[in-house]
Parts: C-alpha cells; structure tokens; sequence
C-alpha cells in the first residue's frame, strides 16, 4: 500500500526515518521507534534529555517535511532506586 | 552482602550534565561500588567524555565501566577512556580488579562485547570477510572476558559488559535485532568462570531480569529500563 501523503510506502519512510534519527548526529538515538500512518509520523522510546526529544522532532521533520510528527518519546527517570534487589 | 550498584545508557552530553548529580549524593547509603554498562555518552567524544566524569566524579564509592557502541562512535576511544579516568572512573576492557568490600573481595571483570545473536541464531564466522571479521570481533571479545573473570581471585565475581549474554533480558525488543544487541559467546564466557552475577545495558526496550544457561543471573541495567539514576544488588558473599 502507498503512503497518501506521499506515494510512498510507509515502511520505506520509516526505515528513512529511522535512520536519519540513529546517523544524524544531533539524534544519535538507534531506539526510536518509527510507526508511519498515511500522513502522519508517530515517535515511541526514551531519550536522555528534554532537548534529544526535542531534536527527534527536528530530524523527522526535516527527512519528511510534508507528514505531521508526533512526539511521544519519554525522557528517562533518574531518580533514586527503590528497595535493592537481594541475589541469593 | 556486598551492595552492587549499577546502571547503563546513561547518553550523557552537555545538555544533560547533572542530571543523575540529585541521586548520586546519597550513594554510599546505598551501595559499595557503581558499576557503569557502556553508552555514557552520545557520540563518544572527549567533551561527552568530561560531563560524565563530572558526573561520577567523588560519589563516595569506587565507580569501574566498560564502553558502549556510542562510547566508540567518535573514533576516540583512548581520549575518551583517559577523560573518564581523570574523573576517576577505571575504564575496564579484557581486564578486572578486585575490590576489598566488608572483609570480602569483589572482583568485576569487564568488556564492551558486541553481537552476533544467541544459540541456534546466531552468525557464523563464514563467507565475506565483513561477516568473519564481525564474528571474530565477539569471538575475541568473549575469550578476552572469559579469562579476565578467570583470573579475579576473589569471593564474589562479576562480569560487567555492554552487550547482553543472553536473550532473556531483550524482551521488549524486536526479535528482529536480537543479533545486534548481544551474543551467547558472552554467556558461555560467564558460565564458565564461576560468576556469580551479569550485568550488562544496550537494551533500551529490554528487560531488566534474565538468566544464562548456566543459571548465573543476568541484569540490564539500562537506564530506560532500571527507570531511576541506578540500581542497587545486593549479593552474599
Ligand atoms: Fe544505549
Ligand atoms: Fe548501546
């Protein structure tokens, strides 16, 4: 099936995608995951910081200027651990 | 109990700088050693390499790491190693040390290790020199880790790497990569050295428990995974 926003297959936009996401070296993140429906883009994983987050979106979106980017990335935790685990 | 604590993927850069700073001041609360799993930073540059030594730097207890495939994306592994040392971090790879704890000895041997997937698909070291040269690349890795766990003289032994050694830890990752994320030569390295724990991270989606062939227990620590600064193991010695 092609893409209606841009005549493609969308299983060729995301793997361009998530390339662009892993060798662009503003993103560097090889664990986006990249789902592309009709004409919109959707992003799942976690990143290190507000600001890689941020980057994904411009990376995206630049690799595919005519799709919407929708940014659903979480920012790690780095809180303090719970209970440690006891190995026996 | 020797109290083991540990994480991975930490990816830090200069827009991250201090982020796990909050949790690391309570440290020696918790924990005896730091163990970081490779991936410290995002491109594996010398000025990555200084925020995460800033990071660890003085937190309290002895911090040991191996690298990640990000930690050698710069093509910089030796500025990158000497910028983690000067913040006192001990970059281990084919090596280990033993560290007095609590009247006990804990050794950490460490590697990087690499992929080639795991018992019954895997790659074979066959064909194109590109596909020798990758599974010799794990092959060498392997051994190197096998005999650096089996030269610690100590009570509790710990194999610390990037890659994972077995497939029981990468659930929630696509079958698909498997062969990327780690390797069974890894495992076989750590059955046969009378480990008693693996820690390891690159697994960003996988899971945090898992288990060798062997019945040695198997942790990714990475960070998406752990969900806080770090995670605390507490193994009887
Ligand atoms: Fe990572
Ligand atoms: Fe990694």
């Amino acid at each position: 099936m092609l893409n209606p926003g841009s005549g493609e297959a969308p299983e060729y936009i995301a793997a361009r995608i998530r390339r662009a996401l892993a060798e662009d070296p503003r993103t560097a993140e090889l664990g986006i995951q990249v789902i592309v429906k009709g004409a919109h883009v959707y992003l799942c994983g976690t990143v290190s910081s507000q600001q890689c987050k941020e980057e994904l979106n411009r990376v995206a979106q630049e690799r595919e200027p005519t799709l919407t980017v929708h940014n659903d990335v979480d920012v790690v935790e780095a809180g303090e651990p719970g209970a440690p685990e006891v190995l026996r | 109990m020797i109290r083991i604590a540990a994480v991975g993927d930490v990816h830090l850069g200069p827009e991250a700088q201090g982020r796990l700073r909050p949790a690391l001041e309570h440290l020696p609360e918790h924990a005896d050693v730091l163990l970081l799993a490779g991936d410290l930073t995002r491109h594996g540059t010398p000025e990555e390499a200084r925020v995460v030594a800033t990071e660890f730097r003085d937190v309290g207890v002895p911090v040991l790491a191996v690298l990640g495939n990000h930690d050698h994306h710069g093509d910089a592994v030796p500025e990158v190693t000497e910028a983690l040392s000067e913040g006192g971090i001990q970059v281990l790879e084919g090596d280990g040390v033993v560290l007095p704890v609590d009247g006990h000895r804990l050794g950490v041997a460490g590697v990087k290790g690499f992929g080639g997937g795991f018992e019954g698909r895997c790659a074979s070291a066959f064909g194109e020199p590109e596909m020798k040269a990758f599974v010799g690349h794990t092959i060498e890795i392997a051994g190197k880790l096998q005999s650096a766990l089996g030269s610690l003289s100590c009570d509790i032994r710990v194999a610390l790497m990037h890659y994972s050694p077995v497939p029981d830890t990468l659930h929630g990752e696509p079958l698909e990569i498997y062969p990327f994320l780690g390797a069974y030569q890894l495992g076989e390295a750590v059955d046969a050295t009378g480990t008693h724990l693996a820690v390891h991270g690159h697994a960003h989606a996988g899971c945090e428990r898992g288990v060798t062939p062997g019945g040695v227990r198997v942790r990714n620590v990475a960070q998406p995974v752990i969900r806080s600064a770090f995670t605390v193991y507490c193994v009887e010695a």
